[in-house]
């Protein structure tokens, strides 16, 4: 596994190249996620915003290499986690990786632990897993749960003595048991209450800065973006539609559909009586639409952009956008 | 994340289908739980036109052909009093297969009221009545069934009222158990703060939502039935010959076993594949009963 | 003029197995017609309880609930049915909300049928209308809820409740299982039929900016009691209770260059089974002292601005 790891010094630590994935569901293919690229290196953090079934979650769970078994497939592209393509990897190398290089969250921490095993010891399994055997995996989990504080005697408990903000930092303990270098965060605050969430993430950029880990954070709250990402990916039905520095996308939104997103919040300073709704609904992932994905919802759609697949422009340093009026639009927009 | 692929696909008109339509039509794809509901049917169909197609009347004795086996003018061969097995198997499809669907479908009817109650109003009434189907359930069914047909006396309806009532328990449970999950819904809150009575709320909502588990298991059940009633002839305490319910047949004929092994065969094999087909068919029900199935 | 609800020193508490749970703790509000409370706080503290108390789907321990000035508390029968058809609520969650085995149209339907006052060619004008109103194509009739998205869902939710003509609404958390394009969507239907039917919502929510965006007035809750309570300009304006001021700075603004000073709270919701008298915040609370563990006054720092807090002048 490390034998080529010097020569791909230069590579990011973790780049992922026209990535395609498909599922069948009742003889249609589901186009999830459709030539997905993007990069992130050691210690940052990108964020992959976008709606329900847009194809995060399949993103994350491709670098994991968890998706389910039948009927689910990788089409194409390759996922490079420190020199190495993941998806070429035999599955034994990849036990290795998952919960110890690579670890993931997940959003519903009332369902992510295991309700008849204490969580002092669901940490401990992972460490057990993952450790050389000279570890005291038990004096381990005992650490984390300091870390992510929660007093180390609770250890003995059962996740439901816990509420649901300890149980996402049980689950949060779990995941950085092993020191990973990259976290896949999928929606880790969804589930918790605004004064759990400000601590929750708090906890994780602070632990994600003390161990330089690197982190993917999938979400669809805009606001969680801003105070954590370095990098925003917006995702509609499985591509990139913009991608950029958190600047760049909050400062000058490009793609109609980001744009249209910022205008559907609303606005904490000022007072409007109707919002800005995106018209329509995303379309059929059985069934998308030629050309760009997002035409029959955009006002600005043309002719062009029906045509065939839309490629993906660098409008400024590192700010992609694929949208093919998005010169036009910016004008008209003044 | 699959989910939110499955409601995104919905888009095209709909077309007025009844519940009836969509089950089948999910099941046609299961080929399997099809030939079990071909060979029920089919088996219903002899059955029922049985008395018009046996080529010999199910009593009548030809003592020439004692025991003998398979001809082409005895398919099935001849039992020890010279009677056309074919003819009685076919005719013996009446009593077998409609005991089974009889007892199966009082207890339903029975365990989906008793556990609709149970499982509506909770607490104390929920309480009565699963102790008193505790006490039931606590007696082994087989027992219980030959101590029903023994007070009640052998013969077609008691042998009916024997097999559903040890089955009724297990039946109110199932329902108990469905309503209990369905309760909290939030749909059913919904129908009460739109007025609707609880006999309403029950019939209407809670009961089709849970009783898919129940058609299943009374599609088995039927079958389970079947076996059971062949196991009380079979000790003479179901139907009563000469009348040639399939249990009652391997019953009677089991002195000759050695002899003339048709004579078990065929009952046997009767009953073999109307379980089979049942369990078949009922497998496939659980799944095209399920109405987040696309269509 | 009358408001189409007042609430009186509103309690509800449940047994369980390990004692009294508080879920509301003497609320106390008025709305007036064609107006929005909106309910905000944690989960847990008591919002959805409030709202479905109100509207008798859970009976009350004690207090007064009066709807256009009417005592509806202890209702019951016919009496119960006329209150039920003025109030209706909106769920949280249109996947359980709706009765997964009945189409679109017998859905909406049902209302109809059940008050008996329709005929059938009226109960199906009026479906066809419920549906227009919300925005649901007809060709949708007949589907099943697990064939439409959320947005829609919860559309068929709307029309449901709407169906009776009532006068108050029950929001409970409409929106926050949507996604943001579709939130607003839903968000300016229940403005516009507010608007064209003059309905009065109390609208439950955990989410800040879409409390602000549709309340004129807000209730902050903690664990079963109402902390703050004023207008909505006025509460985003200048928060006085120390769990507002939590609340709103926990927020994670869009604003990348601008990020909100936060107040970071230590520990978690304690539990409402039997409480401790005075503060139930005062745990959390960074400015706690002595005299919050002693039964808390509501009181009313500027006109229309009530909290309960007894170091209100101190902390602001």
């Amino acid at each position: 596994m490390s034998e080529n790891k010097t020569e791909n010094k230069n590579m990011p630590f973790l780049s992922i190249k026209d990535l395609k994935v498909e599922y069948m569901s009742d003889g249609q293919a589901v186009h999830a996620v459709n030539g997905v690229s993007l990069t992130l290196e050691r210690g940052k953090t990108l964020g992959l915003v976008g709606e329900t079934g847009a194809g995060k979650t399949t993103i994350a769970k491709s670098i994991l290499r968890i998706l389910p078994d039948i009927g689910c497939h990788i089409r194409q592209g390759e996922i490079c986690l420190d020199g190495d393509n993941v998806l070429t990897l035999p599955e034994h190398d990849m036990r290795k990786i998952r919960g110890n290089k690579v670890s993931m969250i997940f959003q519903d921490p009332m369902t992510a632990l295991n309700p008849v095993q204490r969580v002092g010891e669901q940490i401990a399994e992972v460490v057990q897993l993952h450790s050389d055997g000279k570890t005291d995996s038990e004096a381990r989990a005992k650490e984390m749960l300091e870390i992510v504080g929660i007093p180390a005697e609770r250890y003995y408990e059962y996740p439901h003595q816990f509420s649901g903000g300890m149980k996402q930092r049980v689950v949060i303990a779990i995941a950085l048991a092993c020191n990973p270098d990259l976290l896949l965060a999928d929606e880790p605050t969804t589930a918790l209450d605004v004064t759990i969430q400000a601590q929750v993430m708090d906890l994780i950029g602070e632990l994600q800065k003390k161990y330089n880990t690197a982190m993917l954070l999938i979400t669809h709250d805009m606001g969680v973006v801003a105070q954590v990402c370095d990098d925003v990916a917006v995702i509609y039905a499985g591509n990139i539609v913009e991608y950029g520095t958190k600047e760049q996308i909050f400062d000058h939104p490009s793609h109609p559909y980001t744009v249209g997103l910022f205008g559907a919040i609303p606005d904490m300073n000022e007072d409007e009586i109707w919002l800005h709704p995106i018209d329509g609904l995303p379309p059929d992932p059985t069934d998308l639409p030629q050309g760009c994905a997002f035409s029959p919802r955009c006002k600005y759609a043309g002719e062009e952009c029906q045509k065939g697949p839309i490629a993906i422009y660098e409008t400024a340093d590192g700010h992609h956008c694929r949208c093919c009026r998005v010169d036009e639009i910016r004008k008209q927009e003044g | 994340m699959m989910a939110g692929i499955a409601e995104k696909a919905a888009v095209k008109p709909h077309k007025k289908q009844t519940e009836f339509a969509r089950v089948m039509k999910q099941l046609r794809k299961n080929k399997v739980a099809m030939a079990g509901l071909i060979v029920m049917a089919a088996e219903c169909l002899l059955a029922l036109l049985s008395p018009w197609i046996i080529p010999y009347d199910y009593t009548a004795m030809d003592m020439a052909n004692c025991l003998k086996g398979p001809t082409a003018a005895h398919l099935f061969g001849c039992d020890d009093m010279g009677r056309d097995i074919f003819s009685r198997v076919l005719y013996g499809g009446r009593f077998s297969i409609s005991i089974g669907i009889i007892a199966v479908s009082i207890s339903t009817v029975f365990g989906i009221m008793i556990g609709s109650v149970a499982g509506y109003f909770g607490g104390q009434v929920d309480n009565v009545i699963m102790r008193f189907l505790d006490i039931i359930q606590a007696i082994p069914g087989m027992l219980l069934m030959i101590v029903i047909s023994a007070v009640l006396g052998p013969g077609f309806i008691n042998t009916v009222i024997a097999l559903s009532v040890g089955s009724i328990p297990g039946m109110a449970r199932m329902l108990r158990a469905q309503m209990m999950k369905e309760r909290d819904n939030e749909y059913i809150e919904a129908a009460q703060s739109i007025n609707c009575g609880r006999v309403r709320i029950i019939v209407n909502h809670l009961i089709p939502n849970c009783i898919s588990p129940l058609i299943v298991q009374a599609t088995m059940g039927v079958a389970q039935t079947i076996t059971m009633a062949a196991g009380l002839s079979f000790i003479g305490l179901g139907v009563q010959p000469p009348t040639p319910e399939w249990g009652a047949m391997l019953s009677g004929s089991r002195q000759f076993m050695r002899q003339a092994p048709h004579l078990v065969i065929f009952p046997g094999l009767a009953i073999a594949v109307t379980v089979l087909a049942l369990n078949l068919l009922g497998d496939g029900l659980r799944d095209a009963l399920d109405p987040k199935l696309k269509n | 003029m009358t408001p189409v609800i007042e609430v009186q020193n509103l309690k509800k508490y449940f047994q369980t197995p390990r004692g009294l749970l508080h879920a509301v703790d003497d609320v106390t509000f008025t709305i007036e017609a064609g107006k929005t409370l909106g309910v905000v706080g944690e989960s847990g503290c008591g919002k959805s309880t409030l709202g479905r108390t109100i509207i008798h789907l859970h009976e009350s321990t004690a207090g007064k609930i009066f709807l256009e000035g009417q005592d509806v508390t202890k209702v019951s029968g016919k009496a119960l049915k006329k209150a039920r058809e003025k109030m209706q609520i909106i769920f949280q969650d249109p996947y359980s909300s709706l009765d997964p085995r009945k189409s679109i149209d017998s859905t909406i339907r049902e209302p109809l049928a059940v008050s008996g006052r329709f005929s059938k060619p009226e109960i199906e004008d009026r479906t066809k209308q419920l549906m227009e109103l919300v925005g649901i194509d007809e060709r949708l009739q007949k589907a099943y809820p697990h064939e439409l998205d959320g947005g829609r869902r919860q559309r068929v939710g709307i029309a449901r409740a709407l169906a009776l003509d009532p006068k108050f609404v029950v929001c409970d958390e409409p929106v926050s299982a949507l996604d943001v394009s579709i939130q607003a969507q839903v968000l300016n239907l229940l403005k516009k039929l507010q608007m064209d039917h003059g309905l009065t919502y109390m609208f439950v929510t955990h989410d800040m900016s879409v409390v602000r965006h549709i309340s004129d007035d807000i209730c902050v809750m903690y664990l079963g009691q109402v902390v703050e309570k004023c207008s909505a300009k006025e509460l985003f304006k200048s928060p006085m209770h120390p769990y507002t001021k939590a609340l709103l700075s926990a927020i994670p603004s869009v604003d990348i260059h601008h990020p909100t000073k936060r107040e970071i709270l230590k520990g978690e919701l304690t539990s409402p089974i039997n409480p401790q008298p005075g503060c139930r915040f005062a745990a959390r609370c960074p400015y706690a002292g002595e005299a919050c563990h002693q039964a808390q006054k509501q009181e009313e720092v500027s006109k229309g601005h009530f909290v309960t807090c007894c170091r209100v002048h101190e902390v602001n």
